[in-house]
């Protein structure tokens, strides 16, 4: 759950006041384009990205206007602008339009949960308006500071001084940084990051403009909600399935999902943050989703996972594999029960399909939930082997994926004909 | 701001040595101590570590005590009233939820300065509440561990606090070693403490880190701690993505560690672990570097390629973790703790090919599990038969469904039109077993279902012919007879067939028609002697082991002999009525596809059918020793296909005829469990209550099926009949497969379209909208189309066709909905609907007779609901069956409320 760019950033840094380009949306009319430059002498033009997309500037995508004429040709390249980031491809709707902000210097500055320090920690240097990565340590200060007192002037103006921050530009951001841990603290933030702020102003008295604006939520902090953001600024987050399973997450019991892939031909239900990584790294590209269902969920809420997660993969999938290491509190009967309900609903409301199911598994009442899940599989006609904790995860993996191919390769259609599909 | 603690740390650490970590000195208050997950966890820790935990906390719950076998643990409202009360404690266990957690933390460190451990096992913590949590606990020095964590273990001590480390059977996983475990993941500190024991490794402590943004308690400190334990020889550490925790790490003792997690560096949110989220430089890839580089090993250990050093090796899977240890202990010249327990290979517990034959590679044998879950497996092969979970099966069925899309009617997931193709006596079966016999199953069935159909001399008859008599309808002349086949007159049957369950069920006797040595049984009979055995000679019972002989071999009519024989006596009838219906019925037993309750009323079903069937014949039919004229010995042997359309229309049926006869009564068979007539079989079994199986009477759901048919449900393929009859009767039509019948169909059905047309145009000017249909054309579904096809009777039409059995109702049904069309009384071209499929069969069957004078129009309406009877009883057994085996006493009632009074 993140935002970046100034749209929606704008709303968040008014909160706390802390000043800001002027920034407006797609809806920006001829005159009032030329209207804004006019006032600020030159506009960005930036695609609008639903979610967490950086590195705009570095792949060409931030336009620049000093007239219309301009203005309206990179609105119109860069509207629908196509973005590739770690292989995925974002596509943009819309742009919004940010008033240059002439300045001589340009600060960095971010609050995160730092690991090292197991603390809120601001990161700052006045070397800012690049990837922060690429800056030397030595140009960089972080700070890790209490929760309880939050970030306090003091924390800024000693970073700075110990920087060798130009005089004028501290005061000012001693004045407002600190604001932002507000922001940060009440509304749930777990990463804030403002890169850059530039120092607008005559040399007497600098304002600092935030220009850019990235934040990430924690999703199981509530205070986000505090802050009305309509649904679509997370959508692209999420699919509908990843949605329809998160209307389902509590505290009792996980329900985290990720779609790998929508051609994916195993679709492995998966218990434990464990097995979640595991698993799903050696399945790859034949998985349909990474999920993570462990935390002893009750049976209604395993059951109706099982029932989304099989209306929207189960029609594709060779394979069921129920998968996870020894548990430790996770009653098995309770969560196997549940699939196999499911799975049966499945048969009910769709019909048969050719389906092979392999489980791998351990934990309190083992023997029962394997043997209410054989039974089912025995009534519905599924092919299935089923292994204990004392097999390798990783070999009942390897014979899920060559149970999979044998599918592919004419299995299905064996057990197509053996339940008389036609 | 933080105390000091041990070591060099830039935070508070408390923890000098791992041996320190789970101590028999450490005392524990549990917080939330009665909920779900607490309620079942702690009570295991408790007694395995030898009481220690001394009480637990619950607002509102002070008084309350959870029991363990050590005795119970006191609860109190809060740790203050605990204290109060005496109690003592070093350490604090979180169960409280994500909401509270925070709270419960600042309590327990605020109310008790001898606070110096807090383990939280809570999930989904906010990360403010984490960072907050951390802080009270650094400024008041308390380890904090968590959240979402599974606690700490250990083996040496025989303590575990919080969480569950080792599951249910903490021995079974903790065992005494001498290897430390840190795991980011629970499920895995256990998996990887049982996967070592594989290769002869114990364990000394077990620390489950958690892995949220924060974790309290992190590799550093832990490998801090490792150092200063002399139990301790070596550690696994198990790490995900996901920050700076593992970056410079340092340890006396060698390590093996594992990263997990590539793929996670694709991910922009969480999923799994919340903190397993990769932010710049520390993904797994990243942190197999930093465990490369302090090893000093330039790649991934793996079986085939084992890269290690005296410090350690770098796995990315588990299962490498025993063997990577062994080796790296080898080279400091450090042996296993024990001799290996078992292996990680491959086992199968459970499987099943479905019949199926999978290549060899992956054909994996079933082997027997290990200890103790062999035994418990074992206690299953006890549990014999399907077990169903009640409900509410008011307007739902475990045996029937209707596809919403195809209006195609399925029982026990096959739909009627394959249904169709099966015989009767092999559907009547499949209705209570859920699948078809075989070719010998169907001799069996004939053989008792026609043994019972002649109804001469018997009350159901003279009940049956008195109803008749009394102008009753036909579903009211069976049902009467039905009422007499109560459980008494099966009684023995069932007995039999209880004995012969009993005597079997634990029997490798997969398949009753595969040679099996019947020794133990015929050793455990001597008690069933009364049950199975006469010491008169029926001559009846000779007969039937004869022509059971012929039809092949079961082991449970082969057992009955082989038993009479050892106790030099005679089988009865009932024990081989009831031996046939165990062999119809033991494999679907055996695959769990039925109960063993079912099992044991299959004979009661088997009477009640033949009764259906027999009281249908009027009573002259029925002869001492022969029905409809075919004698008792050739009546056995054929089908009861054969046999119910002898009852229904007192003549035997031309091939073509039976043919037609069989699909006309697979498509009757159900129209889910919606329709009256289910629903009133359902209502029969639920008034009788089917939480207690036995008590509900068999015959009296088939009472509740019949007597919820009637004229218009059942009745009503009369009305096409008689509308087909008024179109043809005066033609000279002689028989409905003559092709060369000579009838323009096409005018006759244009000049009845057209006359339909002026009658449908004349009831709308006079206002009237309930004109009359023609029965059998168009559907609800199947409209809309320029021509519109009802796919139920395309197949039929089509099976027809390919068979060469023309019927020139069905041809004239054809022209009519074209005639319509072309008349103007219809705006496109409706369908033929499938009712016009049975009434046409129907009245081909009976054309003849009809135009000979043999039969009435209202025999031919009769004829048509017996035959609705015949079919639908195939459903309605299924559904009575499922609703005794699923059924919740009384469920098919309304509420009141749902319920509308109308002045």
């Amino acid at each position: 759950m993140q935002i970046t760019g100034m749209l929606w950033g704008r709303k968040l840094l008014d909160l706390v006041e802390f000043p800001h380009s002027e920034v407006r949306g797609p809806e920006l009319s001829v005159d009032e384009i030329k209207d804004m430059i006019k006032r600020h002498g030159e506009v960005f033009i930036k695609p609008l990205f639903k979610g967490g997309v950086g590195k705009k500037g570095k792949s060409g995508l931030i336009g620049r206007a000093k007239n219309i004429s301009e203005a309206l040709r990179e609105k119109e390249r860069l509207y629908f602008a196509e973005h590739v980031v770690n292989g995925y491809a974002n596509k943009s709707d819309g742009v919004t339009f940010e008033a240059a902000v002439p300045a001589e210097y340009e600060v960095y500055f971010s609050i995160s949960e730092s690991t090292e320090f197991r603390a809120p920690t601001m990161t700052i240097t006045h070397h800012g308006g690049v990837d922060i990565e690429e800056l030397e340590k030595s140009k960089i200060k972080q700070v890790p500071f209490d929760p309880l007192t939050g970030l306090k002037a003091f924390h800024v103006s000693n970073a700075l001084t110990d920087l060798g921050a130009p005089p004028a530009i501290i005061s000012p951001l001693v004045q407002n940084l600190p604001r932002l841990w507000d922001l940060y603290n009440n509304y749930g933030m777990v990463q804030l990051e403002l890169n850059p702020i530039r120092m607008m102003g005559a040399k007497g008295r600098l304002t600092p403009m935030a220009c850019d604006f990235k934040c990430m939520f924690d999703i199981d902090d509530p205070a986000w909600k505090r802050l009305d953001l309509p649904p679509h600024v997370f959508a692209s987050d999420y699919s509908e399935f990843e949605q329809e399973i998160n209307q389902l997450r509590t505290y009792q019991g996980q329900s985290d999902v990720f779609v790998i892939n929508d051609k994916g031909s195993i679709t492995a239900p998966t218990f434990g943050g464990g097995a979640n990584a595991m698993v799903t790294e050696l399945l790859g590209e034949a998985a349909t989703i990474s999920s993570d269902f462990g935390g002893n969920p009750p049976y209604e809420k395993m059951n109706e996972i099982s029932k989304i997660t099989f209306n929207y993969w189960l029609k594709q999938s060779n394979v069921l594999f129920v998968i996870g290491g020894k548990a430790n509190n996770t009653d098995i009967y309770e969560t196997l029960r549940a699939i196999a309900d499911a799975l049966r609903d499945y048969f009910q409301k769709f019909g048969p399909k050719p389906l092979f199911v392999v489980v791998g598994r351990g934990g309190p009442n083992l023997i029962r939930g394997m043997a209410y899940f054989r039974d089912t599989l025995d009534q519905l006609g599924i092919p299935y082997r089923f292994f204990g904790h004392d097999s390798a995860m990783s070999e009942v993996i390897n014979y899920a994926l060559s149970i999979n191919d044998w599918m592919k390769s004419g299995g299905a259609g064996e057990i197509k004909q053996g339940m008389g599909i036609k | 701001m933080h105390k000091s603690g041990v070591g060099e740390f830039p935070y508070y650490v408390g923890i000098n040595s791992l041996a320190e970590l789970a101590t028999k000195d450490d005392r524990v208050v549990v917080l939330n101590i009665l909920g779900k997950e607490s309620s079942t966890v702690t009570p295991v820790s408790h007694e395995y570590s030898g009481g220690n935990v001394v009480f637990g906390t619950g607002p509102g719950k002070s008084g309350l005590s959870l029991p363990t076998k050590i005795g119970k643990i006191p609860v109190y409202n809060s740790i203050k009233e605990g204290m109060l009360a005496g109690h003592k404690f070093n350490s604090v266990v979180v169960y409280l939820p994500p909401s509270g957690v925070k709270d419960g933390v600042a309590e327990a460190v605020r109310a008790n300065p001898d606070l110096k451990k807090v383990i939280v096992l809570t999930e989904k913590i906010a990360v403010k509440d984490s960072r907050i949590m951390r802080a009270i606990c650094q400024a008041n020095g308390v380890d904090l561990f968590g959240g979402n964590c599974l606690g700490v273990a250990d083996s040496w001590n025989h303590v575990r606090i919080g969480g569950a480390l080792g599951g249910s059977h903490p021995e079974e996983s903790l065992i005494k070693g001498s290897v430390a475990i840190f795991s980011n993941s629970g499920n895995f500190t256990t998996t990887i403490a049982v996967y070592l024991s594989t290769a002869g490794w114990g364990t000394t402590t077990s620390v489950s880190s958690g892995k949220d943004v924060y974790i309290q308690y992190g590799p550093k400190e832990f490998l801090y701690a490792l150092d200063n334990d002399d139990r301790s020889k070596a550690a696994i550490l198990y790490c995900e993505p996901g920050g700076y925790y593992e970056h410079e790490i340092q340890s006396n003792k060698p390590l093996v560690a594992c990263v997990v997690g590539r793929w996670k560096a694709r991910l922009t949110k969480a999923c799994g672990h919340a903190g397993s989220l990769a932010g710049s430089g520390d993904d797994a890839f990243a942190k197999e570097k930093w465990f490369m580089d302090y090893f000093g090993v330039d790649g991934i250990y793996t079986p085939q390629k084992p890269v290690f050093s005296r410090k350690g090796a770098l796995v990315t899977n588990i299962a490498h973790i025993p063997e990577a240890l062994t080796r790296v202990m080898e080279l400091n010249g450090v042996k296993s703790d024990f001799e290996p327990k078992g292996s990680l290979s491959l086992k199968c517990w459970f499987g099943s090919n479905q019949g199926l034959g999978l290549p060899k590679e992956l054909d994996l044998p079933v082997v027997e599990a290990i200890s103790p879950y062999n035994e418990q497996i074992a206690a299953l092969e006890k549990h014999v038969g399907a077990q169903f979970r009640r409900d509410t099966m008011k307007d739902a069925s475990g045996a029937s469904m209707m596809d919403p899309v195809t209006q195609v009617s399925k029982l026990h997931n096959m739909s009627i039109l394959d249904l169709s193709q099966k015989s009767l006596e092999a559907n009547l079966v499949f209705a209570l077993t859920r699948q078809h016999p075989d070719a010998y199953g169907e001799q069996l069935a004939n053989l008792v279902l026609n043994g019972y159909v002649n109804q001469h001399g018997q009350p159901t008859l003279a009940a049956a012919e008195a109803a008749r008599e009394a102008g009753s309808s036909p579903n009211i002349v069976t049902a009467s007879a039905v009422g007499i086949v109560g459980k008494k007159s099966v009684q023995k049957a069932m007995d039999a067939a209880q004995a012969l369950l009993e005597l079997f069920q634990y029997e490798k006797v997969q398949d009753p028609q595969q040679k099996v040595d019947i020794s133990a049984p015929l050793k455990a009979a001597e008690k069933y002697k009364d049950v199975l055995l006469t010491s008169g000679d029926e001559a009846c019972a000779g007969k039937m082991m004869e022509c059971l002989k012929k039809a092949g071999s079961s082991v449970f009519i082969s057992f009955v002999e082989a038993f009479a024989k050892q106790e030099k006596m005679h089988p009865t009838v009932d024990a081989l009525f009831a031996a046939v219906w165990v062999t119809l019925g033991w494999t679907s037993l055996k695959g769990k596809k039925i109960t063993k309750s079912t099992l044991v009323r299959l004979p009661w079903y088997s009477r009640i059918y033949s009764t259906i069937v027999g009281v249908t014949a009027p009573a002259e039919r029925h002869q001492k020793d022969g029905f409809c004229g075919v004698k008792l010995e050739s009546l056995v042997t054929q089908s009861f296909t054969k046999t119910a359309f002898m009852a229904l229309l007192g003549r035997e049926p031309s091939e073509n005829e039976l043919f037609e006869f069989k699909v006309l009564l697979g498509l009757i068979i159900t129209n889910g469990p919606g329709t009256i007539s289910a629903q009133g079989a359902k209502g029969a079994v639920s008034a009788d209550g089917p939480e207690q199986p036995d008590r509900v009477q068999v015959n009296k759901g088939f009472m509740g099926f019949l007597t919820h048919t009637g004229f218009a449900h059942g009745g009503n393929g009369y009305e096409a009949a008689a509308f087909l009859v008024q179109q043809f009767k005066d033609t000279a039509l002689k028989s409905a497969d003559d092709k060369k019948h000579g009838i323009n169909l096409e005018e006759i059905a244009l000049n009845y379209a057209k006359q339909y047309k002026a009658y449908k145009d004349q009831q709308k000017v006079i206002g009237n909208l309930e004109y009359d249909k023609i029965p059998c054309v168009n559907h609800p579904i199947f409209k809309g189309k320029e021509v519109n096809v009802d796919p139920r009777e395309e197949f039929v039409n089509k099976l027809f066709q390919e068979k060469n059995l023309p019927n020139v109702f069905l041809d004239f049904y054809h022209s009519l909905v074209e005639g319509l069309f072309k008349a103007k009384a219809s705006k496109n071209v409706y369908c033929v609907n499938i009712d016009a499929v049975i009434a046409v069969i129907l009245l081909k069957m009976v054309w003849k007779d009809y135009r000979a004078g043999k039969l009435g129009e209202n025999e031919i309406e009769t004829a048509s609901f017996a035959t609705f009877l015949f079919g639908r009883m195939i459903g309605c057994a299924a559904e009575i069956d499922d609703h005794t085996n699923r059924g919740r006493n009384m469920d098919t009632r309304t509420a009141a409320s749902k319920c509308v009074f109308v002045a």
